[in-house]
């Protein structure tokens, strides 16, 4: 901890950075909350542990941030990978972020929880990232944590192994429950447009009302909009009041990426973006 | 006060009376997301310790999205056909006080000038039986906005555990007198001083603030860079606003049928939301998300206590136990009071 206040204060006393995006502690609770410092006394506020659950990438295209000066992150693995497919889709220029790495040893999956195996955050299981892929600085080590079983994988085996109309079910179970109210895409760095399609009236090309049909056109929209692009932070499935496994939709999308393009999302600065790019050596035959 | 007591055997009986009776029995489901419709008493689960559902009751009463009517385009003009008014008979079973109270505070802004009859037949179908709250965590402060774990305010019948397998339930209501009758050779005879008793032991959440102190601070200090803290981190989502008992705002859409038929919707809509405020002509009065989140506080401890006398607002939590940013309306309520306290 000490190590991190020490080179935020640095980097804001410098004028390195104008502000730092970070973590403070909650209200008497474990719980952690973005917290913007801006002065020394701020920098001392700044926590890191594995309540920091949140992907703060997402707020690096907010107006209240973006193109006003050098801004600085604390970013654990997983968020960088956001911040990587940012500045790939020019949304960030690379320039304008100084990223505090965090070595990480994963994170709770509801913030409720005391730090065990069973309770490990699923975007934790065979990580890939526990020590970020790039940053300018680098905090804490890495120990080894205990894994439980990736049970996300599971699941998606058993649904593809259903039929059409049961699988039909099995969707419509889950999105007859949500109730639009778009935290899945406000918490996620990579939902960043301006306006949003469900958001366009003129005309409206999704249905705002949340009955089966809408919730569906919407669900699956966002699913196609981010495949590719998501990089499994698996915020929107944490923030969804209804409980509706969005990082099913994702993985399933992420697996057909690299099944088919051998592309993951956000992995490194030097590959380009999978839907940002034509390769005539690309497949074709998956288009029916 | 009227006070039975019942069994919990008999508690089981009077569900199933009740389904057989035609009413619609509505509970808190076993995942603590939302409520459910249950066909079968062997489905009644309640207990006065369930953590609050991420979801309110209120999808039951002022639905996500419901048609108010129907129009069709015919060669002589269009027909206008009315939608259906809900004949549904609801029991909300076990309702804790802070879900309890929202269907009369919420009946204050739909019966102002226009009379919304969608929200007032489900209101008036519906039967509320509370329960004594044993649920205690950071997020509750319902003894800061009027209300209390033992408050039977909003509620027609109010249950109370006496111990494992038995209850005491008060009528609170005229309404709940005529719904118990039919079913009362379920019930023994109660005694209110014995439950008064048990009221007094019930240990409460600690009142973190004044609402009049908050009510006047923020009609003072409507700039105040205070609320620029939430409001740089807020994300603008319809979370809070959409697990809330007591939110009530909607949008009006068209949806079309084909080329000539369609229905006009009633959505939920929310303020934190950026097209919320947007003008036709691209203006938005409420340009960013600090205007927002002042516009949420102010709304709930201000605009409707000044003008129903009701917080807008029963302190169960649910906003900020779900905020994706940990947003915590008690805390910020409490934080004013003390910015109103140091008269900053
Ligand atoms: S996914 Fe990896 S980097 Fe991200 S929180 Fe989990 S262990 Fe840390
Ligand atoms: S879609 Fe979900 S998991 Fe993927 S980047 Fe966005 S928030 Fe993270
Ligand atoms: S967070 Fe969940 S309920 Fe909200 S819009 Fe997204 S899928 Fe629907
Ligand atoms: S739930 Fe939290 S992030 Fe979403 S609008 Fe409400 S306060 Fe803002
Ligand atoms: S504002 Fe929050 S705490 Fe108050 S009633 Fe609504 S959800 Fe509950």
């Amino acid at each position: 901890m000490n190590e991190l206040r020490e080179k935020a204060k640095e980097l804001l006393l410098n004028n390195t950075v104008k502000l730092i995006i970070g973590y403070a502690n909650g209200n008497g609770h474990n719980r952690t909350y973005p917290f913007i410092a801006r002065n020394a006394a701020d920098a001392n506020r700044l926590v890191f542990n594995e309540y920091c659950v949140n992907n703060l990438a997402v707020y690096l295209t907010r107006k209240e941030f973006k193109g006003k000066g050098i801004i600085g992150i604390v970013a654990k693995g997983c968020d960088v990978k956001a911040i990587i497919q940012l500045i790939q889709e020019n949304q960030i220029n690379k320039d304008e972020v100084y990223i505090i790495g965090m070595n990480c040893n994963g994170a709770v999956n509801q913030l409720d929880n005391s730090f065990e195996k069973t309770t490990l955050a699923q975007k934790c299981i065979n990580c890939t990232v526990r020590t970020p892929a790039l940053y300018h600085a680098l905090i804490g080590t890495t120990k080894d944590i205990e894994e439980p079983a990736d049970t996300l994988g599971e699941k998606i085996k058993e649904v593809e192994k259903l039929n059409a109309d049961s699988r039909w079910d099995f969707w419509e179970a889950q999105f007859e429950k949500c109730i639009k109210c778009y935290a899945c895409r406000q918490v996620c760095p990579l939902c960043y447009c301006e306006q949003c399609i469900v958001d366009k009236t003129v005309p409206r090309w999704i249905e705002s009302s949340a009955h089966t049909r809408g919730n569906f056109s919407w669900n699956i929209i966002r699913a196609f909009h981010l495949s590719g692009r998501c990089i499994g932070c698996g915020e929107c499935e944490r923030v969804c009041p209804m409980d509706i496994p969005l990082s099913m939709l994702n993985r399933k999308m992420s697996i057909i990426a690299k099944k088919e393009f051998d592309y993951s999302a956000g992995v490194s600065l030097d590959s380009p973006t999978l839907v940002g790019t034509y390769n005539m050596k690309d497949r074709q035959d998956f288009i029916k | 006060m009227d006070e039975k007591l019942i069994t919990l055997n008999n508690l089981k009986i009077f569900a199933e009376e009740l389904l057989k009776a035609n009413y619609t029995l509505i509970l808190q489901d076993k995942q603590g997301i939302r409520w459910e419709k249950i066909s079968n008493s062997d489905e009644l689960h309640i207990s006065s310790k369930l953590k609050p559902t991420k979801a309110s009751f209120k999808e039951f009463v002022f639905s996500k999205t419901e048609p108010i009517f129907y129009f069709n385009n015919k060669n002589d003009g269009v027909e206008l056909i009315d939608s259906n008014l809900s004949a549904e008979k609801m029991v909300f079973f076990g309702s804790k006080p802070c879900d309890a109270k929202s269907i009369n505070i919420m009946s204050k802004v739909f019966n102002w000038d226009y009379k919304d009859n969608f929200f007032n037949t489900k209101a008036e179908n519906s039967i509320v039986i509370g329960m004594l709250c044993e649920y205690r965590d950071e997020f509750c402060f319902c003894t800061s906005v009027n209300l209390s774990p033992v408050s039977s305010d909003g509620s027609d019948l109010f249950l109370i555990p006496t111990d494992e397998n038995n209850f005491a339930i008060r009528i609170v209501t005229e309404k709940g007198r005529e719904f118990i009758q039919p079913f009362l050779k379920l019930f023994a005879e109660g005694n209110p001083e014995t439950t008064d008793q048990i009221f007094k032991k019930i240990n409460l959440p600690e009142k973190g603030f004044e609402s009049e102190v908050i009510r006047s601070w923020i009609g003072n200090n409507f700039e105040h860079k205070y609320f620029e803290r939430a409001g740089e981190i807020c994300l603008g989502c319809g979370q809070c606003a959409f697990v809330c008992p007591v939110c009530h705002c909607f949008d009006i859409v068209d949806e079309e049928c084909g080329y000539s038929c369609g229905r006009r919707m009633k959505n939920w809509d929310a303020c934190q939301f950026s097209l919320f405020t947007l003008h036709g002509s691209g203006h938005n009065p409420r340009h960013n998300q600090t205007q927002r989140y002042r516009q949420r506080i102010s709304h709930k401890f201000k605009y409707y206590v000044d003008k129903f006398d009701e917080i807008l607002c029963t302190g169960c939590g649910r906003c900020s136990r779900g905020c994706p940013v940990g947003i915590d309306i008690g805390q910020i309520a409490k934080e004013v009071h003390s910015l109103a306290a140091n008269k900053v």
